[in-house]
């Protein structure tokens, strides 16, 4: 090729990369939500547990704080941030204890008779008006007189007030100047259901955002401290310290990968083009996601370019195998059988994951399988035209020769092998701890100061039990509704028993259309209700006559039409209810959350005797979900071990050669097992993924070690690809093993572990036993 | 009308607000019946309770109703308790009833004997002499104001006799104070009978 030909090529290829960089930029969706990475349904039950997780109020549910030196100031900003919260449309839901006799708008007043339970065991008789006015008369010669009497006229029996208080939580925080305050009288306390999910941490950034932001314009004081804990505060810091914390180790990786570019082929250009394949193999991953799925998840995006760091590899040994009188073009098709075989064996076991049935993972396998197939073709093809044929030759290197020497001259006892495999295998097998990690949690933990801090806020606040929540299903609004009205005394015979704290659910805030119709069918007409409550005036001395705005109330809630879910558009009563009954795909699900619950054994008992009930152990549901998932996964990577073998197999057709460059990956898969294992780590998911990317690069060395089997220069520069390519994956890695999050840390060391296991192990175990003499 | 501005701060001033502050004072604890009468635009005839009103070392407040029924007031800092025979206690904040809050202060104030406090809140003007004054409090908060017009505490001497709230819709209460029980009070109870017997200190 001419040189104005390379030129052109470099460049076209540069804008092909930049044309992919616009289109991927300007298409991609990014999710976070945390739920992609969990497994598809396949029962009822897991398909319950899936919706709540993340969507349930509890999760939702933001607990916050406002401190300060003076509790008024507090107060009012509590006040204040209430206003702003409703108003910022990231809340479905925001309370601070103050009443909410305000907020009622006039169209449901007169609906008061048909909510509350007042006429389910009382009649609008002379003797309970009776009662009703001389306790009101108390009331007005009470402290409370100045705001009570204004309400009388039209509301003597005070049924406004019952549902106000009624609406409050079962336990609630002391009130100090109206709002809620912590029990040291410090803090004003809030709670705040978002609109997001709580497992979504973009939409839970977007929250936290608004309320930062109306805490900031509601403010009265300086000194004022905003606090906020809750599923969805922890999702965000842990995904913010998570990608801090990797952009921080990426770009030390980065660094440290373009010195040891730069001292392993002391030339620039060679560093620029070593970068090309890997640049079309992310944006080709991210264009095949984007096509197929519509959007990538935030995971798959830091994790699939993680495990297409492997591309890297393939224009290293282009670049090691490269010498003077050797064109380029000739040295990648010597190269490319043993090559395409790395690829296609990796692909194949990344393929496993496609059918994991967790679409994250499928996601991940997507972008994997595409990138690093356009990694090896831009490899095989577009790269030789561009690379000098002449440089330095690593053959030339009297150190390599020495340490390739070396190598050869060290014993190689198979027994040894074997007996380590059989140690490892010993190690997993008699081990008495458990292999795994079911535990979402343990992935990102969040700091143990915090979560004390949550514990107690939420003892302070009564807020919902995030564990535990109580399902009931039904065909329609009503049933379902019915169903919770049904459960009450059962619930508030636990409340009692010190079983729970208290409840709540739809139910308490809307009554069935059956019992909406039986209270108004329990309200008298005009008439009777005029002679009782005149029969009652006499008793008081409250003039005649001014009761006249109650008799008009009572009158028209007589012929109210009864309210339904559908009704209560803009109402305090809309978030509540919307909160807690819920339309999915044709049926409807109500959710009763739990306070305080210190007997999940006895709410079992209730929910089991009850039809259409489910109580759902979330944490405990979630492992168990997460314990199918991978032994799926197992099952799928079993599956693609065997393909593996397939591949291998038909690209070397000698059984012998199979056996060598098989054993290191699969010895090192049991030795890193076996070390984290005996090192206490249980694993997870990511530990699993990670083993397979060390297999893959096992793979690759192996394949060129036992390629390079004849020619000492062939040796010495296969030797110095793979050193160049596993010490710049073993420095990625250990960069990331020294994170301080899990979930990085488990990648980290794993493949860290396996990338040293792998080298040492296809140097030692892939070369045929007679080249040591020859 | 300059002149007669004039004379009515003289006249006012007859007594020394200060000096008679200062005897009004009562150190916590202390303990004094009274009985409280509510006018209200609702009512045909006024609402008479009778009891102690308590003032706690803590400086806390608590108000007794004894007679006719029991019923607990308490008052300490922003919350007040109210806790009524066969009902349940109900509590709610200062900032819920301001015209309590005002009442609360003005009392703080005169138990204290503390004239600043008292002008912080109140446009104080005294009339009458020592041997029977009458101090007037207008509320200076606008929100105060709408629910309470005025505050008038008329006394012989050392001792306060009777705090009159007046509303701006015309409702009022009375709270006669070291009186045991209705019977002490002019009958009829006559809005009008009540503030002469306040004013005057006529027996009935």
């Amino acid at each position: 090729m001419t040189p104005a030909g390379k030129v052109l090529l470099f460049f076209a290829w540069a804008a092909v990369i930049a044309g992919l960089g616009w289109f991927v930029e300007r298409n991609l969706v990014v999710g976070s939500d945390l739920r992609l990475f969990m497994p598809s349904p396949r029962t009822a039950r897991e398909r319950l547990v899936l919706e709540e997780i993340g969507e349930g109020p509890a999760s939702r549910m933001l607990l916050i704080a406002i401190s300060g030196t003076d509790p008024r100031a507090a107060a009012e900003t509590s006040r204040a941030l209430v206003k702003a919260l409703r108003d910022s449309g990231e809340f479905r839901w925001v309370a601070n204890g103050e009443g909410s006799l305000e907020d009622i708008p006039e169209r449901l007043l007169a609906y008061r008779y048909l909510l509350s339970p007042t006429l389910d065991d009382a009649r609008f008789d002379t003797a309970f008006l009776s009662e009703q006015l001389h306790e009101r008369l108390r009331d007005m010669a009470s402290p409370a007189a100045g705001f009570l009497e204004p309400l009388l006229p039209r509301d003597p029996t005070l049924e406004l007030l019952k549902l106000a208080e009624s609406w409050q939580p079962a336990t609630q925080p002391q009130l100090l100047y109206d709002v809620w305050f912590d029990a040291a009288g410090t803090e004003a306390l809030l709670v705040a259901e978002s609109r997001a999910a709580g497992f979504e941490p973009n939409g839970q950034r977007a929250a936290a955002d608004a309320l930062r932001h109306a805490f900031e314009q509601a403010r009265t004081d300086a000194t004022l401290a905003l606090e906020t804990s809750g599923p969805g505060t922890f999702s965000v810091l842990m995904k913010e310290r998570t990608q801090a914390e990797a952009r921080r180790l990426g770009t030390v990786a980065t660094i440290g990968m373009v010195v040891l570019l730069l001292a392993a082929y002391r030339s620039v250009p060679i560093l620029v083009l070593g970068l090309m394949p890997l640049a079309s193999a992310g944006l080709a991953g991210l264009a095949a996601v984007s096509a197929t799925f519509g959007e990538v998840h935030g995971i798959t995006l830091a994790f699939g370019f993680t495990l297409i760091g492997v591309a890297q590899d393939y224009p290293m040994h282009l670049f090691s195998h490269q010498h003077a009188g050797l064109q380029p073009r000739d040295n990648v098709r010597a190269l490319w059988p043993t090559l395409a075989t790395g690829v296609a064996s990796t692909c194949v076991a990344y393929l496993a994951f496609l059918f994991s049935g967790v679409r994250g993972l499928a996601q991940l396998s997507v972008f994997t399988v595409a990138g690093l197939a356009v990694a090896s073709l831009t490899t095989r093809y577009l790269l030789p035209p561009l690379v000098p044929d002449r440089g330095r030759d690593a053959a030339e290197s009297a150190l390599l020769g020495r340490l390739w020497n070396r190598i050869a001259g060290l014993p190689r006892p198979v027994w040894l092998g074997l007996a380590i495999g059989a140690l490892c295998i010993a190690v997993l097998w008699l081990s008495p701890r458990p292999l795994w990690e079911n535990s979402l949690g343990g992935l990102t933990p969040v700091p143990r100061p915090l979560i004390e801090r949550d514990i107690a806020l939420r003892r302070e606040l009564g807020a919902p039990d995030i564990r535990y929540l109580l399902v009931i299903q039904g065909d329609d609004a009503q049933a379902v509704l019915a169903r919770e009205v049904a459960l009450d005394p059962q619930l508030a015979a636990l409340a009692a028993s010190g079983a729970l704290a208290g409840f709540d659910h739809a139910g308490r805030y809307l009554p069935t259309r059956e019992q909406q119709l039986r209270r108004q069918a329990a309200l008298p007409d005009r008439s009777a209700l005029q002679a009782s409550l005149d029969a009652a005036l006499r008793t008081t001395p409250f003039k005649a006559g001014v009761f006249a705005p109650f008799l008009d109330d009572v009158e028209q809630a007589r012929s109210l039409p009864t309210l339904g879910p559908e009704d209560l558009a803009g109402t305090p009563l809309e978030a509540r209810v919307g909160g807690l009954l819920l339309q999915r795909d044709g049926h409807w699900t109500g959710l009763v959350t739990i306070t305080g619950l210190r007997d999940p054994a006895a709410l079992e008992r209730v929910a089991a005797a009850t039809e259409g009930a489910t109580l759902l152990d979330l944490k405990q549901a979630s492992e168990d979900l997460v314990a199918h998932q991978r032994e799926r996964i197992l099952w799928c990577l079993a599956a693609s071990a065997v393909l593996l073998v397939v591949v291998v197999f038909v690209a070397l057709r000698d059984p012998a050669r199979v056996r060598r460059v098989l054993a290191p990956m699969a010895l090192t898969t049991l030795v890193v097992l076996g070390l984290l294992h005996g090192a206490g780590v249980s694993l997870n998911l990511f530990h699993l993924i990670a083993l397979v990317l060390a297999a893959g690069l096992g793979l690759d060395y192996a394949l060129f070690f036992e390629r390079a089997a004849d020619d000492p220069a062939e040796q010495r520069r296969t030797l110095h690809a793979v050193l160049v390519c596993s010490l710049s994956t073993l420095m990625v890695f250990a960069l990331l093993a020294l994170s301080s999050l899990p979930v990085l840390r488990s990648i980290g060391i794993t493949v860290a572990a396996g990338v040293v296991s792998n080298f040492v192990l296809a140097l030692l175990l892939t070369r045929p036993r007679e080249e040591r003499h020859s | 009308m300059a002149l007669a501005l004039t004379t009515a701060v003289a006249h006012a001033t007859d007594v020394d607000t200060r000096a008679l502050l200062a005897r009004l004072s009562r150190p916590a604890p202390d303990t004094t019946t009274f009985v409280e009468v509510r006018y209200s635009g609702l009512l045909a005839e006024p609402l008479v309770a009778s009891g102690r009103l308590q003032h706690r070392a803590d400086g806390a407040l608590v108000r007794e109703i004894l007679e006719p029924y029991r019923e607990t007031t308490t008052l300490k800092g922003e919350n007040v308790r109210l806790e009524r025979e066969g009902s349940k206690p109900r509590s709610f904040s200062l900032d819920r009833a301001p015209e309590l809050r005002g009442m609360l202060s003005s009392f703080g104030a005169l138990l204290a004997g503390d004239l600043g406090l008292l002008e912080r809140h109140f446009v104080v003007t005294t009339r009458g002499t020592e041997a029977r004054w009458q101090i007037e409090l207008i509320p200076m908060d606008e929100k105060l104001k709408r629910r309470l017009a005025r505050i008038q505490v008329d006394g012989t001497l050392d001792s306060a006799r009777c705090f009159t709230m007046s509303e701006p819709d015309g409702d009022a209460s009375v709270m006669a104070i070291g009186v045991q029980g209705p019977a002490e009070l002019p009958k009829p109870l006559a809005r009008e009978s009540l503030a002469a017997w306040c004013s005057t200190g006529a027996e009935p």
